[in-house]
């Protein structure tokens, strides 16, 4: 077995035990990256150099040794942080984000900024200036988005986890697409210091891997109170230490009643079947809870909050301090203009001019306050659930991954596939997406959400299902 | 109610955007779409019904109010294509 096979755990027990060591590990993993890049182009910055003064730093922590990438909108020191778009140009950022800091701390080596939709805006991660990205386990479809490129990386063996944000279902869905596992934090659970903001009130960071135990070894290291965050958690402690022989006796695991009418592939209808068949056998109970509001309405509240926020968190971008920039410009005016038309994409662009149009005074009230609203019920309805229920099952996505290219030019029916994410940063809960097996050559992955804060929950109620599932495979179909 | 192309034009220029008539007849069609779905929203009694907010948050976490010295303000300087010495410099603000 090669050292890039290795999953996240047993990396860092033979890394401890000096069964191999860091250059080692750094050096699999890099021609591993090498001999599949050019097919897969997970990357939109490489950092062998930052790795290599990384791995002269002698760190005993954690993940001592451990190779990661991060997301191309998490912030990192001196080094080029795009967001996928033009407009940040060449742009380094003079800090780290905090989750970032956490993990250098405790030893992970960075390879690299990773691939994603411009602005995280996209379910593709095919709408990046920096071009496509393609699925590891079969190279003619997407890896889903916006954090197209972590997923693909964890999947293709490049790094045994990775960091991504979810606004809307952006770790989730690609995890799923690719095969891998994926957690979506309570938001607050991990802090967004140095997140290039998309929708402030939804976008939260989280890890893949490729076993559960992998994410809960990742979330013990990045669930941190940060004062620099004033929406992360204060006064509480979250205990991700994994432990054998978890049960989910006794538990209840909910089936939406609204989702039942909606039509699945047959990949992901045959694993949701599988998945309540092994829970079955665990001893948990399957009930049923109605969430009529989200079913309805979670898809139109979400990207009017979404758009909204991103219209204001984007105004930022003016060419002024950082990114693209024009020198010529007769006035501030002129030089704005030019800077955001040239430095946007059309996606991007239109959430803006969306967002704009919603929160102008003659629409606010009808739109985004209607909005913020909506949310509240959203929000109450699932606290109801969970009173009924401990988790809810559901896919993370309706369809498997498409073929690229083959998207729908009505940007709205896109909008819809993310119906069984979104609602889940409406309400701030937590959201593990799990792998399930294969369906022909194409990995399945489905979604356990729980309350607020039951993130530790949720991973033990995966490593149960995973016992039955088993470890994905690292994808190969990107090998020159 | 439709926006005219004309409307989302105006809209556009306020977010400091230019768009090409090709961009332009895509974002009305698209915002047109959004509107028209949005209006679901009247299908329901939003009354007595509070603005979201995280249940949890009970009190405006506030630092206090010190200044401190970023520690590589140089850094954030050399990022910029529009620098006077330690200040940015913006074009023209007043218009002729």
């Amino acid at each position: 077995m090669e050292l890039y096979e290795l999953n996240l755990y047993h990396l860092t027990e033979g890394l401890k035990a000096k069964k191999f060591s860091p250059e080692e590990v750094y050096e699999s993993c890099k021609k591993r990256i090498d001999s599949c890049e050019e097919n897969i182009h997970a990357f939109i910055t490489r950092t062998d150099e930052v790795a290599k003064s990384q791995l002269n730093e002698n760190n005993s922590g954690t993940l001592a040794g451990v190779p990661t990438v991060l997301k191309d909108n998490l912030c990192t020191k001196g080094i080029r942080t795009t967001a996928a778009s033009k407009i940040l140009g060449n742009w380094r950022p003079p800090y780290n984000a905090s989750a970032w800091n956490y993990l250098r701390d405790a030893g992970a080596i960075l390879m690299g900024k990773v691939n994603m939709d411009e602005f995280a805006m996209g379910n593709t991660c095919g709408n990046s200036a920096f071009g496509a990205t393609r699925n590891p386990n079969d190279l003619s479809r997407v890896p889903g988005g916006s954090s197209g490129g972590s997923a693909a990386a964890v999947s293709a063996g490049y790094v045994p986890f990775a960091l991504g944000s979810d606004t809307g279902g952006s770790i989730r869905q690609p995890a799923a697409y690719c095969g891998v596992y994926g957690l979506k934090p309570t938001y607050g659970m991990v802090s967004r210091y140095g997140l290039i903001s998309y929708g402030s009130s939804l976008d939260q960071i989280g890890p893949f891997a490729r076993t559960v135990r992998d994410l809960q070894l990742v979330m013990s290291v990045i669930a941190h109170y940060d004062p620099m965050d004033s929406s992360c958690f204060r006064e509480k402690n979250y205990d991700f230490t994994h432990h054998e022989n978890v049960s989910i006796k006794g538990k209840k695991f909910a089936l939406v009643k609204e989702f039942q009418d909606f039509s699945l592939d047959p990949g992901i209808e045959r694993a949701m079947k599988k998945t309540q068949e092994i829970l079955q056998e665990e001893g948990a109970e399957l009930v049923e809870v109605s969430l009529p509001v989200v079913s309805k309405y979670a898809v139109a509240c979400y990207y009017a909050l979404a758009m909204s926020e991103a219209h204001t968190n984007l105004e930022r971008y003016d060419g002024v301090r950082l990114g693209y920039t024009v020198k010529d410009a007769a006035g501030i005016k002129e030089m704005f203009e030019r800077v955001r038309s040239y430095g946007f994409g059309s996606e991007v662009k239109s959430r803006i001019i969306a967002g704009t149009c919603l929160t102008e005074p003659q629409r606010c009230e009808q739109y985004y306050v209607a909005a913020t609203k909506v949310r509240t019920l959203i929000a109450q309805e699932f606290a109801k659930a969970f009173t009924q229920t401990d988790f809810i099952l559901q896919p993370a996505s309706p369809e498997m991954p498409p073929l690229i290219g083959s998207q729908d030019d009505d940007a709205m029916k896109g909008y819809q596939a993310d119906l069984y994410t979104l609602p889940v940063n409406l309400a701030g809960l937590p959201g593990l997406s799990f792998f399930t097996g294969y369906y022909g050559d194409l990995p399945v992955g489905l979604q356990l959400i729980g309350p607020r804060w039951s993130d530790p929950a949720i991973l033990e109620a995966g490593l149960v299902i995973e016992r039955h599932t088993g470890t994905p495979e690292i994808a190969n179909e990107g090998v020159k | 109610m439709k926006l005219t192309s004309e409307q989302v034009n105006d809209i556009a220029l306020e977010s400091r955007l230019l768009l090409t008539e090709q961009e332009l007849a895509g974002a009305t069609r698209y915002i047109n779409n959004f509107l028209e779905i949005l209006d679901s929203f009247k299908e329901l009694d939003l009354t007595d019904v509070e603005p979201f907010s995280f249940a949890e948050v009970l009190e405006c976490p506030l630092r206090e109010d010190k200044v401190a010295a970023f520690p590589d303000a140089e850094a954030i300087l050399h990022e910029s294509e529009h620098v006077d010495g330690s200040y940015f410099k913006v074009p023209r603000i007043m218009e002729e």
